[in-house]
């Protein structure tokens, strides 16, 4: 036994220095199971006795696909080293949407019908990302509608994160999927010995804060204070909220209902777009003081602050609002678009220059490391201009040794290196998927803007969903073509998995042996 | 008394040389002609073989020993040979290492050694008492740390003023604040009004944190404030001087040329500036403007290199050089020189260890952190017999009411103040009065 442990692998499927079969089989191992989250909206079409089939078709297509991947390499210990964590971590996050899209098509939802705007909406859907095609939400079944908000759900905390946490095969391997899956440039703090365990920690969180969230917006609705919110309701968007989607299930958005729900949205997005490695401190180890010195939560909260003053003066000196809605409206518009959500409580493509400026640039900024929230995020910017200062001294003091710390720990070269080009990655990307939509509109014939395409680009990269223009807040991507469709779908993919998973594949160096 | 000396280098030897003449010495070393040399010069015992091995240990008799010295240059060896000699003797030891994780592991009571000197610290502190501004020696808190006993070595340039010179009587002692002990030479002094404070003696002060910086401010030269030094090689000695100048918030860069260890410095000091260049590129200390720094350390392995970049750095216009010195002939050539001060770690070692074994007081009072009971922290029965008695009354006997926390305050008595039951009770006593003093509260 011994011996055959030390006797070289031998896969099935090899490209040059890529395990293939291994890969596949990996990804088929979490298809599998995928199948079995087409339960929950079948369960709803069986409690609104809306039509269960289309869920249980997909499911069964999604296991068996997933079952047959799995077989590739039948016998066979897969071996996943850190070329395949991206091949499994990319083909993952492209073929999940692809069947979450299934009910859509088999379930014959009208504004859905073309597949691509199918899988743009699952895409936008896993991604957490929150931009639609819809035109008329509220035209859809209630079970539809809790596929969209459950798909921001698993997809907000990360389908590999919770695949490591229960699948016993991730045992191996499993530390390269999550690094690549989880949000942030620096190595993934262990909140236990193994990486298994902080997976199960983290999702246990997860699920705690989105039941307490459950819990406090089920209560308005209860309680009286606000009549709009259903149970229903309150699932949807403690789903989307956690997620830091922006799925909703009502045309519109949060705008649907009395202030006072608004603002405990506002808090539970301002929550969720922290760190949960540092929200598990906080709530669970009680480390607050640990917490409290943390440089990028600081750094976040300053961000939302000033974003939410500029709002402010913009809605009350524009005289687009006043009194409480004025500030509830600027505050919520902050944090929903910072932290990437893109929930809505007004039209803000009705606000003046200095919102949307605000707005836009809040997409660049993005929410924390290791939150469920995409774009840049706040630690990048950071150690950036951290980086930026330090040249600066250096021109002066060319000898001057200056490590750069964060939170006083300092910081790997190399880590600071791989910030600089992911941002760098980042805004190439955008830049050339704002160009793509803009050609691919004169090319069909059609009405965009510069800065639609610009808004477009930038929301489905960051993740956030409602961009300007038309496909602002109470507006829809259904307008574009089906190649810009396509793009954006493209877009929301690579900022989710912060694009070098993404990318790295794209280079030949990856594939040699 | 009794002591065995291990290791009969730099450091053992001058020790050998203070202690010989009032005391019973047995030195090991593994280098017999050396041993040889030494047992011509003093009248020594001298036992050839490893320090860290019982069978040599027993030879030099530490069955009758009342002190074991561990300063080879090796700090595994002196804390062996410490170690064994806590099983097998009844002998206090002392141990010279340099590094400054086993002082810490010490200091938290994880190495079971009476004391401990650390060569760098040592040094750093002889430097940094030359510069006038001597760092507190060291700080134990009580009470929350509204309670603070520190020590503090006063220059020996330190002109007399309101404090020092005086006697204790007249002395303007910070409010607060007591003088608990004086050490001078190897001497410990019961600090009585009569009695004052002089340069170059090492005090104990039990007094508030704001006293405390009273007191530190008292000790320093403020004619000619340091408050930026340039230390060239950031070796562990130059580290250790960094540190403690940090602490006394001093602005200080340091000049290191390896490029690794400038990186890993520049990470472990976040407050120090770190360069990675030589101490002898001219280009480099006239555009970092190195001649207007008050101060400059040299403290690079060589003793040549540290006197060249030394002479660069005065024709640049630093104004007070200092330098480590490793070779002991080497200290009168850098003064003819013209460097200011020139600090040997080995003699400023074995200097601290002399004034421990000497007065057995000392020793003791040094030991505060070594888990000798000299600080007590005692609450005031009701059936005291201090008290409702001012304080004035209380007997003189050598123990010291440093402070009272009274209901979660500090309070530090005057004459008339009188002690409550339930008081805590913060008191500088010798280890003889222990159980004296706690009869009596």
């Amino acid at each position: 036994m011994a011996l055959a442990a030390r006797m070289p692998h031998r896969a099935t499927l090899w490209a040059g220095g890529v395990d293939l079969g291994s890969a596949l089989d990996l990804v088929g191992g979490v298809l599998k199971y995928l199948g079995l989250a087409f339960l929950v909206p079948a369960a709803i079409a069986l409690g609104y006795s809306e039509p269960v089939w289309p869920f249980l078709a997909s499911g069964a297509i999604t296991a068996g696909v997933g079952g047959l991947l799995d077989r590739i390499s039948v016998g066979e210990r897969e071996r996943v080293g850190p070329r395949e964590g991206f091949l499994v971590v990319a083909l993952v996050w492209l073929l999940v949407p692809a069947f979450g899209s299934l009910p859509f098509l088999l379930g014959d939802v009208p504004q859905l019908s073309n597949p691509v705007n199918a899988f743009f909406e699952a895409v936008s859907g896993f991604t957490a990302t929150g931009a639609t095609v819809l035109t008329d939400i509220e035209a859809l079944d209630r079970s539809m509608l809790m596929w969209r908000q459950f798909s921001h759900w698993l997809g907000g905390m990360g389908i590999i994160v919770l695949a490591v946490a229960v699948l016993p095969r991730l045992r191996i391997g499993g530390r390269q999927l999550l690094q690549s899956e989880l949000a942030g440039p620096t190595e993934i703090e262990r909140l236990s010995a193994t990486i298994r365990e902080t997976a199960r920690r983290l999702w246990t969180l997860y699920i705690g804060l989105t039941a307490v969230a459950v819990l406090a917006l089920a209560l308005l609705g209860w309680s009286g204070l606000d009549p709009a919110m259903t149970f229903f309701d309150a699932v949807a968007h403690a789903f989307s909220a956690l997620a830091l989607g922006g799925f909703s299930s009502q045309n519109e958005s949060v705008g649907a209902f009395a202030a006072v729900t608004q603002w405990v949205i506002a808090a539970l997005m301002l929550l969720a777009g922290i760190n949960f490695l540092r929200l598990y401190r906080i709530f669970v180890q009680r480390q607050v003081r640990v917490v409290a010195g943390d440089e990028e939560l600081r750094l976040y909260l300053g961000i939302l602050l000033v974003g939410s003053l500029l709002l402010v003066v913009e809605l009350l000196t524009g005289s687009f609002e006043s009194g409480e809605a004025g500030v509830r409206h600027a505050v919520f518009q902050t944090v929903a678009i910072m932290t990437t959500t893109g929930f809505a409580t007004a039209d803000y493509t009705q606000w003046g220059a200095l919102a949307t400026m605000t707005l836009l640039l809040l997409m660049f900024v993005g929410a924390s490391a290791g939150s469920t929230g995409g774009s840049i995020k706040v630690i990048r910017h950071l150690l950036l201009f951290k980086v930026a200062r330090r040249e600066l001294e250096q021109t002066v003091h060319r000898e001057a040794v200056v490590p750069i710390r964060l939170s006083g720990s300092v910081v790997d070269e190399r880590a600071l290196r791989s910030v600089a080009v992911f941002v760098l990655l980042y805004l190439a990307i955008f830049a050339l998927g704002a160009l793509g939509l803009v050609v691919d509109a004169r090319r069909v014939g059609a009405e965009l803007a510069a800065f639609e395409a610009i808004g477009a680009a930038a929301a489905c990269l960051g993740n956030v969903g409602p961009a300007f223009g038309f496909a602002g807040p109470f507006g829809s991507y259904e307008p574009f073509s089906d190649l810009s469709t396509g793009i954006l779908a493209g877009l929301m993919w690579l900022g989710r998995l912060e694009i070098v998973p993404v990318v790295v594949l794209l280079t030949r160096n990856y594939w040699r042996a | 008394m009794k002591i065995v000396v291990v290791g009969a280098g730099q450091v053992g030897t001058t020790i050998v040389e203070a202690l010989h003449n009032e005391h019973d010495l047995a030195v090991i070393d593994l280098d017999g002609p050396r041993l040889t040399a030494l047992s011509y010069r003093y009248d020594i015992r001298a036992v050839e073989g490893n320090g860290a091995s019982r069978r040599v240990l027993q030879d030099a008799g530490i069955g009758e020993s009342d002190l074991l010295i561990a300063c080879t240059s090796r700090d595994e060896i002196n804390l062996v040979s410490a170690m064994l000699a806590k099983r097998i003797s009844r002998a206090q030891t002392i141990v010279r290492t340099t590094d400054v994780e086993y002082l810490d592991a010490w200091r938290e009571r994880q190495i079971e050694v009476d004391f401990m000197v650390s060569s760098e610290l040592e040094t750093a502190h002889a430097i940094s008492t030359h510069i006038g501004i001597p760092a507190a020696r060291q700080t134990d808190t009580f009470a929350d740390g509204q309670v603070q006993i520190v020590e503090f070595d006063v220059p020996a340039e330190a002109a007399t003023d309101e404090v020092i010179g005086r006697r204790l009587r007249e002395a303007r002692i910070p409010q607060e604040s007591k003088v608990a002990s004086i050490i001078r030479g190897d001497r410990a002094i019961v600090p009585r009004g009569e009695e004052s404070i002089l340069p170059g003696d090492r005090i104990i002060i039990i007094g508030s944190p704001g006293a405390a910086r009273v007191w530190s401010r008292i000790m320093t030269r403020v004619e000619h404030l340091v408050d930026d030094v340039v230390i060239f090689g950031a070796g562990a000695t130059g580290v250790a001087i960094a540190r403690v100048l940090l602490e006394q918030g001093i602005r200080v860069r340091l000049i290191e040329a390896q490029a690794d260890r400038a990186r890993k410095v520049a990470e472990e000091l976040p407050g120090a500036r770190v360069f990675h260049a030589s101490g002898v590129d001219p280009d480099f200390l006239e555009r970092e403007r190195i001649g207007a720094s008050r101060a400059a350390i040299f403290s690079m392995r060589e003793d040549s290199k540290n006197l060249y970049a030394a002479t660069l750095a005065r024709v640049h216009g630093v104004r007070y050089t200092i330098a480590v010195v490793h070779d002991p002939i080497s200290i009168e050539v850098f003064e003819r020189a013209g460097i200011d001060v020139a600090v040997n770690p080995r003699s400023v070692t074995a200097e601290e260890i002399v004034r421990f074994a000497h007065d057995p007081r000392v020793r003791q009072m040094a030991m505060l952190e070594g888990d000798r009971f000299e600080i007590l922290d005692i609450t005031v029965r009701d059936t005291s017999e201090f008290v409702g008695r001012p304080f004035k009354e209380l007997p003189m006997t050598g123990s010291l009411i440093g402070a009272i926390v009274r209901n979660g305050t500090a309070i530090f008595p005057h004459g008339d103040d009188m002690l409550e039951p339930g008081d805590r009770a913060i008191i500088f006593t010798e280890s003889a009065r222990v159980s004296q003093v706690e009869r009596a509260l």
